[in-house]
């Protein structure tokens, strides 16, 4: 206890004379908290928008189709019904636009918004009173189908009558998925609308909505449900299916998620290690006498982990509100949803182990100090003055040769410098790292085993015919039949993907990154999810049953493989029994460069006279637009830090200079020769460390992104190391930083009359 | 005698490595001081005076040798129960201070007080006494680096007194002062011994030492000297101050 009284005041003495050094302690991990919280938000969010649309829109978890309108009053009162939205009355209609027929149900509603199941207008306004022709459209559908606010088209009622319409507003809702994922599009009109358009009760139905008060009770509310109404109920769906309908494959995401997040927390570990390791050894004098005082190695140890952790903890628990401010402030100015627990405690925890890791250590070396205060250290070594000699001899360039030669003869000083440099300078290439390898992503969508832009099947169509119509595009490169099937190892009882694409003669493009691509029948490529999974190599045989046939594959070679985990078996169409590969279930269309896909899509479904479905494949960076932002607010907090750890180290390396300084002056350098030795004392490590962490970045960047790929499935070979371009121009620019941020105190302390004082 | 010494040594030697060189500092001193007794150890520079009373405070370990401190076996000790040691029983003044240079003058002399469990209030009761003695009370809250030298030496006094040690090692004390500085810090030294307080003193200065009850001279590291000032020369009744001014 009474240490504690003791070492509060030495804390409190300690703070308040380094008031700005500890506030930038603070800073730093804030801001580096920050970062990453905005960034898992972000992330959350664009991987799946479902949670902050339902939130939002207060949707209902549960919805039920009925022929009539059902008893509403019973549903409501269902146990674990909250409220009911509804009934609405809706009606499929063709939408007409352009030539272009487009199936999408209307739905009823009223003037006043309802409470729950709110359509969330994003654009243009709700519908008014009188709207007769008015109508507010889905969003992503309106995207799809070029609609904006104004836009006209014509609907045609099961009946054939046509009727004009009008776009007044554009809603995100959390009723059903996005559309193409989802079909029909969705659509609201005033309910005396609707009933103009499709007067006849039995071609509409009625749709009503369950808000729950616990989303987890949904199948005993659906049971009760469907006890209720029983035969009545045409068509249920649950907030579960449509919120794996909007979510998008996001291991890719993720995996780039958790590179950030290692970057952060070293971030934020060098940031606390260098200011908690520049103060320990600025105050070894201090801490010695606060020994011979009385206090024990572990006292030491417990009281600059306090002092030190704590300044962590305060920047983390700033960073967590700025975080969470941040990210609500952060996109298209629609509100975010706050971060869920788990990664968010995530953050918080790893932050804060590895804020206190990094203390432990300088805490440890200040608790090792001997209790005799080392006496002013002897400032001046033999060689020195022999090169000062010289440098009088030899005047300015004597000055370069001092300094380099001060560098390395203080040890502390010139680690501090280098590594200080090089670990945010590596950290920043790692960033560049990331951002090379998303645009690969996005320029060469085929080396992440995306070759295919669209995919067409279709219900009218036989499979020549789909064929025939893609290979007539003028923007198709080439076309694959492929053929999903679910397959089981023996002793497995998971099955897994099997994916047929193309012919082992005509083989579909994939990104091959070990072995080779199949070529025969019964040869098969496959994801590093699938080898780990099944424990098997390259080149090894599998015995599977594939689609209920049982079939012997010979792994030739690994591809890379973004969805399902990793966990899926690519082959030969002509691998797999007749039964399941003819007709192929979808073809896959290659583009030709610069094809648009969407253009493509267009013409394919006029060209079909809509009887082909075509799909986009989504390329997982498309929604990764929002990394960019947060690895150019990485780089800059790294670049901080480097700029922040150069500057303990330069304080450092002056602290060591006073007497150096005074014995040089007086041999008779000018103010500019001192100034140049000191540039060249902090500069040239500083110029090391940057080299050295770039060229231990560029390999790390690649590699840290391989070993995530490793491990989540994908398998290895999309790591993509900067530029050497972008490297060299970053190398530059930090060498400048660092020589001018060296230079600054330099200066001062070569005009600044030195003390010549033991201390 | 009953009560044990309060400070034995037997054959204690220090070796330093210099560059794998060996540098005895210390070479087989045996020093006994008996509760109560002032020491002045003098000797010329490099004599070994600072590592002497250093490995005393357990503040640097001994190569060889035994120190025992209130009859109980201290050189064997280990660091951290050395800590607690000088918590309780000792107090020590640096020959270059080391005030701690964040601290405010106050809180580096309440500082060992609070360390051996004073309340707050006892320890700046204590803190106003040893400042007024020293005639620092204004300076209570300058930063070390405000005062002169000679002010950091009595702060470091008076930092040395505040946990009521029951061993003073003081390392030159007054070698920053001067004649007027001296005397206070002869003064107090003289009203703490007065009240029972063993001190081993370092000091070049022969006025300072003729105070001592004792005079050990150290010549490299080895005692050449040991005379106890006759009894007719120590004034129990007269205050330091006066044995300063009669001198001085
Ligand atoms: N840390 C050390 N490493 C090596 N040698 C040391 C060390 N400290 C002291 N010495 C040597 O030990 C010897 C005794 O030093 P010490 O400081 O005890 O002398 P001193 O009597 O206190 O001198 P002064 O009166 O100048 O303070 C000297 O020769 C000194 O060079
Ligand atoms: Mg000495």
């Amino acid at each position: 206890m009474s240490t504690l009284r003791a070492s509060a005041r030495w804390v409190r003495a300690d703070l308040r004379a380094r008031r700005g050094q500890a506030l930038l302690t603070v800073l730093a991990v804030a801001g580096i908290v920050t970062a990453l919280i905005t960034a898992a938000t972000l992330l959350e969010d664009g991987t799946n928008p479902w949670r902050g649309l339902f939130t939002e829109s207060r949707g209902a978890h549960v919805w039920i189709h009925t022929r009539d309108a059902p008893q509403v009053a019973a549903l409501a009162r269902l146990r674990g019904v909250a409220r009911v939205a509804g009934p609405y009355r809706a009606a499929p209609v063709m939408l007409t636009r352009d030539g272009r027929r487009t199936p999408v149900t209307l739905r009823g509603m009223e003037a006043r918004p309802p409470d729950v199941a709110v359509p969330l207008v994003r654009a243009g306004r709700w519908l008014r009173q009188g709207d007769g022709d008015g109508v507010v459209i889905e969003r992503s559908f309106a995207e799809a189908l070029g609609l904006r606010v104004g836009s006209s088209f014509t609907v045609t009622a099961l009946n054939g009558a046509l009727h004009p319409l009008t776009v007044v507003g554009l809603a995100d809702t959390a009723d059903q998925g996005f559309y193409p994922e989802t079909t029909p599009g969705l659509a609201w009109t005033l309910t005396s609308t609707l009933v103009r358009i499709e007067p006849a009760p039995g071609r509409s139905e009625m749709v009503t909505g369950l808000r729950l008060t616990d989303g987890e009770d949904t199948l005993p509310v659906v049971h009760s449900a469907v006890t209720l109404l029983g035969g009545q109920i045409q068509r249920m769906s649950t907030w579960r299916e449509v919120r794996a309908s909007m979510e998008l494959d996001n291991r890719l995401l993720g995996l780039l998620l958790a590179l950030f997040g290692g970057v952060g927390m070293v971030a934020a570990a060098l940031a606390i290690a260098n200011a908690a390791g520049g103060r320990v050894l600025g105050q070894v004098r201090d801490l010695a006498t606060l020994k011979s005082l009385g206090y024990t190695r572990g006292q030491i140890f417990c009281l600059l982990m306090a002092e030190h952790g704590a300044l962590g903890m305060i920047g983390i628990a700033a960073g967590v509100v700025c975080g969470q401010l941040a990210s609500s402030f952060a996109l298209r100015g629609v509100p975010i949803l706050p971060l869920s627990p788990v990664p968010l405690m995530a953050i918080t925890a790893g932050t804060a182990v590895v804020v206190l890791v990094a203390v432990a250590l300088p805490a440890w070396r200040g608790g090792r100090t001997a209790p005799i205060p080392a006496a002013p250290a002897a400032p001046l070594r033999g060689h020195l003055s022999h090169l000062a000699r010289l440098a009088l001899l030899v005047r300015l360039p004597a000055a370069l040769v001092l300094g380099t030669r001060d560098a390395f003869t203080r040890r502390v000083p010139a680690f501090l410098s280098i590594f200080g440099v090089a670990l945010p300078m590596m950290m920043i290439v790692v960033g560049l790292g990331c951002w090379a390898t998303l645009d690969d992503f996005l320029r060469h969508p085929e080396r992440v085993g995306q070759a295919a832009a669209l995919t067409v099947r279709s219900d009218r169509l036989p499979a020549e015919d789909v064929a025939r119509v893609s290979r007539a595009d003028p923007g198709v490169a080439a076309v694959y039949p492929g053929s999903e099937v679910s397959a089981l190892e023996p002793e497995q009882t998971r099955s897994v993907l099997v994916r047929a694409i193309g012919t082992s003669t005509d083989p579909y493009p994939f990104s091959v990154a070990e072995g080779r691509m199949f070529a025969a029948r019964g040869e098969a490529v496959a994801g590093q999810g699938l080898l780990d999974l099944m424990g098997v190599r390259i080149g090894d045989r599998v015995r599977m049953t594939v689609g209920g046939t049982p079939l012997i594959v010979h792994i030739v070679g690994r591809v890379i493989e973004p969805e399902q985990d990793g966990e899926v078996l690519s082959l030969g169409l002509d691998s797999l029994a007749a039964k399941d590969a003819v007709p192929p279930q979808f073809h896959s269309l290659v583009l030709k460069d610069g094809a648009d896909p969407a253009t493509v899509r267009a013409r394919l479904l006029a060209a079909s006279g809509e009887a082909l479905e075509v799909r986009r494949v989504v390329n997982p960076a498309d929604r990764l637009s929002v990394i960019r932002g947060i690895i150019v607010a990485l780089i800059a907090v790294l670049s901080l830090l480097g700029l922040a750890n150069l500057l303990t180290a330069s304080a450092l390396g002056l602290r060591d200079h006073a007497l150096d300084l005074a014995v040089l002056k007086a041999l008779g350098l000018t103010p500019r020769q001192v100034t140049l030795i000191l540039v060249t004392g902090t500069g040239l490590p500083a110029a090391l460390g940057v080299l050295g962490g770039a060229l231990a970045g560029a390999p790390l960047a690649a590699g840290l992104i391989e070993l995530q790929g490793r491990t989540s499935g994908i398998g290895a070979g999309i790591g993509r190391a900067p530029s050497a371009l972008t490297l060299t121009l970053a190398v530059l620019a930090a060498i400048g930083a660092a020589l001018l941020v060296a230079l600054i105190p330099a200066r001062n302390a070569a005009r600044a009359r030195v003390p010549v004082t033991a201390r | 005698m009953s009560e044990p010494p309060v400070v034995r040594t037997v054959n204690l030697v220090k070796i330093y490595q210099n560059g794998g060189v060996p540098v005895p500092a210390v070479r087989g001193v045996d020093l006994v001081v008996e509760p109560g007794q002032f020491v002045a150890i003098t000797g010329p520079s490099g004599s070994g005076k600072s590592t002497l009373v250093h490995m005393l405070g357990g503040l640097d370990p001994r190569t060889s040798g035994e120190i025992w401190l209130d009859g109980k076996r201290a050189d064997t000790m280990s660091e951290s129960a050395w800590a607690l040691l000088r918590r309780r029983k000792i107090g020590f003044v640096f020959q270059f201070f080391n005030l701690v240079a964040n601290m405010t003058v106050a809180d580096n002399v309440e500082l060992p007080a609070l360390l051996a469990g004073a309340s707050a209030r006892d320890a700046r009761e204590r803190r106003e006494h040893l400042l007024g003695a020293l005639g620092l009370t204004g300076r209570a809250d300058a930063s070390p680096a405000q005062l002169a030298g000679g002010e950091q030496q009595r702060v470091a006094l008076a930092r040395a007194l505040s946990n009521k040690p029951s061993l003073l090692l003081a390392d030159e004390p007054t070698g920053n002062l001067d004649s007027r500085n001296t005397r206070d810090v002869l003064r107090l030294l003289g009203e703490v011994h007065r009240d029972g307080q063993t001190i081993v003193l370092v000091t070049h200065d022969a006025r300072v030492a003729s105070m001592a009850d004792r005079v050990v001279t150290l010549l490299d590291g080895e005692i050449v000297d040991d005379g106890a000032l006759g009894t007719a020369r120590r004034r129990p009744r007269g205050t330091a101050g006066d044995v300063v001014e009669l001198r001085g």
